[in-house]
């Protein structure tokens, strides 16, 4: 089986912040519903969507959302380096960066690490009303209390992909049989994905456009999640700020 | 030599540092974790054959079609149908939770009287005792369908069946007053147009479908700078749809009838609509002091409308004058071919039942007895009666054309699971046999024969003339099926419009969470709401 290097191609232009995705994602991960203190860090977000401004006023002013998930760094992988359990490592066949969840001995060095805070710490145990467990997708099992989580592009679709080429005796898994919960539920298909090792993939192309950018590129990671957009100021989101000379002066 | 106190504690000692330096602690660390993650308190998903089901979504009037994973029985994933005619494959954020709803904590399971357990049968006695007193109006919030028509027989016989209209149909309300048509049959021709003003509505946040105008959107705006769609959104703050739009016009709350008025007024005077109908009287001036801002900024954005035809505006609130300016514009409002629900003549009556799919916010304003149909319990009623319903995916749904949609369609959704044991339909209640009404509805599609039945994941129509029966399309459509109507047998409404309206007074402003009749949000989405700065939580029940 070729390796393969899945990623995503998100198009800014094209979200409307409406939060599908997140909503999908917590329910193909058995993500509980948020235990009444939870706060923006210490609930469980795989995906958020940010909205950020241009800065402007008036009529001038606009947003972009940016979902934000783990962006499956490829190299230097901060989390991958810093754990002590070995619960975080690089997917060598898939490039995709796992959690293993029973590895995980809650000591969020993790989180710490990671710069785009992608992970998410279990303070509570998982708890839903009586009988809503009967709902919960049997594919993905339930983190308790004391582990870090992240986005794992829905690593139990991919093993399910997999299973479905195994029995038709295929050795690669057909792209239409493994996609994410957030790119399904995406009502505008701004999210595109594939495997960005096959040159000719969609996904591929639209990561080598002129208008696709990462996040904190200049750290070297090789985050195989991209952004798109055609508005400058959006692009320039990721840019490292630069410091205006009178400020510099001024020390 | 002979072992010392000293020694054993030596040894004991010794042991306990050197034990750090071995994988032991590690270990028993690392397999504390492992025996962790199966305490018999850890919920665990149910196991068993996984199948994929189609249905569609009940919780707003629009339909939307899902694909629901069921595995041992239960629902444990809901998806968009790919190639849905009426959705596109394309859900709100709700729907990906709504298959959580029906363990929701507020969900009723008991009849109540003004708080306390009652029977049905008090409940039938007490409807039958008024009925024999007064008249009984009956609220239906999805007019249409085959338990509709059960609804309004019930009702006709001493009373009024009232529809509630939702934010799509109340933004058609002039044209339903100018046209005689009722606004449950109207719709907006979105296709068709290359600019849309947009009064405060939010097309790109849960107005009307959600697949049908951000699909358009995305395809023919999102991103470009000169887009063949343009989007003019006229709305105070920086809402969602605003930052999206082409061009983001921030005029003063409550100026919209003026700033349509004085749109007009410039179009019919530099000629650049043909002058059809009334003129406003106000003046440029006036309309730009009302909005707060320039006159050269309406001259500039009524030119901007019409440099790209065909062109139509939309009122979230149904605002009169914006009705007329999109009429001064050609129109772009059209009738679908099907029977409209009638419009009731106002009564007092002496009890009201409300159906489940009419929106718990929904108030009728009389003193009469409220008997509301719900499967959730709100909090804060005013209902004398509450009444158990069927909840998500529990009975056969029926999905009449989308509120605002341009083309006529009927859906079925499937019950996927048992409703709990005492629950029951406001059209059983009063005496109707929703299936048989089903069929009914199935048999008036068959004989008119118009239209096409797109199956499940299909993207091309199966003529009706190929079914033999009613009853089979009735089969077809409880597989996922739908029927669609031809697109030519929706007519472009004409409407007399004699002067120029004045002004109303608008209230509704709602986005996705504003059509839905459940009182209560998925426990997903309301995390959503906890978590993230998307947007405000609405008033509705959280876990």
């Amino acid at each position: 089986m070729k390796k393969r290097r899945y990623g995503m191609v998100i198009d800014l232009d094209r979200c409307t912040g409406c939060g599908a995705c997140s909503v999908a994602c917590a329910a193909e991960n058995n993500v509980p519903p948020a235990a009444p203190r939870a706060t923006e860090r210490t609930g469980i977000t795989p995906l958020r969507v940010q909205p950020v401004s241009n800065g402007a006023s008036g009529p001038a002013r606009r947003e972009v959302f940016i979902p934000l998930m783990c962006m499956q760094c490829g190299e230097h992988t901060p989390c991958v380096s810093v754990c002590p359990q070995q619960a975080v490592e690089v997917d060598s066949a898939t490039g995709i960066v796992t959690q293993m969840p029973q590895r995980c001995l809650g000591c969020r060095y993790c989180m710490t690490a990671c710069p785009y805070h992608a992970r998410y710490f279990n303070w509570w145990d998982p708890e839903w009303p009586a009988g809503m467990e009967k709902t919960l997708n049997p594919g993905v099992a339930t983190r308790m209390r004391g582990v870090v989580e992240k986005c794992n592009l829905c690593h139990s679709r991919l093993h399910a992909a997999e299973d479905k080429a195994a029995a038709a005796n295929q050795r690669e898994v057909n792209p239409a049989d493994y996609v994410p919960a957030c790119v399904e539920a995406c009502p505008t298909g701004a999210i595109l994905f594939g495997d960005l090792a096959d040159e000719t993939s969609a996904v591929a192309r639209a990561a080598r456009a002129p208008q696709a950018f990462r996040l904190l590129e200049k750290l070297g990671t090789e985050p195989k999640v991209y952004y798109r957009s055609n508005r400058p100021w959006v692009r320039a989101l990721a840019e490292p700020r630069t410091v205006p000379a009178k400020e510099v002066q001024r020390g | 030599m002979k072992p010392s106190r000293r020694n054993l504690l030596a040894l004991g000692g010794g042991a306990m540092a050197g034990v750090v330096f071995t994988p032991l602690p590690w270990k028993l660390l690392d397999d504390t974790a492992i025996w962790t993650q199966n305490w018999p308190w850890i919920p665990q998903p149910a196991r068993g054959p996984v199948e994929v089901k189609a249905a569609a979504c009940s919780l707003c009037p629009h339909g939307c079609g899902l694909q629901v994973r069921m595995a041992a029985g239960f629902p444990v994933g809901v998806s968009g149908a790919p190639a849905h005619p009426v959705s596109g494959g394309a859900l709100c954020p709700l729907a990906f939770g709504a298959h959580q709803l029906n363990w929701h904590p507020r969900r009723l399971h008991e009849v109540r009287r003004r708080g306390r357990a009652a029977s049905w049968d008090a409940a039938s006695m007490a409807l039958r005792a008024a009925a024999a007193e007064g008249p009984v109006a009956v609220i239906d919030g999805r007019p249409g369908r085959g338990a509709s028509a059960i609804l309004r027989d019930f009702a006709g016989k001493s009373g009024a069946y009232i529809t509630a209209p939702g934010p799509e149909e109340r933004s058609l309300a002039p044209y339903a007053a100018w046209s005689g048509v009722p606004a449950s049959a109207l719709g907006y021709d979105l296709e068709s147009a290359r600019t849309i003003i947009s009064f405060g509505a939010p097309l790109l946040d849960g107005w009307g479908t959600p697949g049908r105008f951000t699909r358009l959107w995305s395809t023919h705006a999102a991103g470009l700078g000169d887009p063949e769609l343009r989007l003019i959104q006229i709305e105070p703050g920086l809402s969602h749809t605003a930052t999206l739009a082409w061009r983001w016009v921030p005029a003063r709350p409550g100026s919209d009838a003026a700033l349509a008025a004085g749109l007009a007024r410039v179009l019919v005077e530099e000629r650049l609509v043909p002058a059809k109908g009334p003129v406003p009287a106000t003046s440029v001036a006036d309309a730009a002091g009302a909005a707060g801002l320039p006159a050269d900024a309406i001259v500039e954005l009524a030119r901007m409308i019409a440099q790209r035809a065909p062109a139509l505006a939309i009122s979230v609130d149904g605002e009169p004058a914006v009705a007329a300016l999109n009429l001064l514009l050609g129109g772009g409002i059209v009738q679908r071919r099907e029977t409209a629900a009638p419009q009731a003549a106002a009564i007092a009556p002496r009890a009201v039942v409300i159906d489940a799919t009419v929106p718990w916010e929904y108030e009728p304003a009389s003193g009469a007895e409220v008997f509301r149909f719900a499967a959730w319990d709100g909090g804060g009623s005013k209902a004398d009666w509450l009444l158990p319903a069927p909840g998500f995916l529990e009975e056969i749904t029926e999905h009449p054309s989308a509120p605002g949609s341009a083309v006529a369609s009927y859906a079925l959704s499937p019950a996927l699971m048992d409703a709990p044991a005492d629950v029951r339909g406001a059209a059983a209640f009063v005496g109707g046999t929703p299936a048989d009404a089903v069929l009914a509805r199935c048999q008036e599609i068959f004989r008119a024969r118009n239209g096409g039945l797109y199956r499940r994941g299909a993207k091309d129509a199966v003529p009706l003339a190929s079914l033999e029966s009613a009853a089979r399309l009735q089969d077809e459509l409880l597989a996922g099926a739908v029927w669609v109507d031809d697109p030519a047998g929706s007519r472009k409404v004409r409407c007399e419009l004699k002067e120029w309206p004045a002004a109303a007074a608008g209230t509704h402003r709602g986005g996705w969470a504003d059509a839905w009749s459940a009182p209560v949000l998925p426990p997903l989405a309301t995390k959503l709401y906890q978590e993230s700065n998307l947007r405000e939580v609405p008033a509705r029940s959280r876990i």
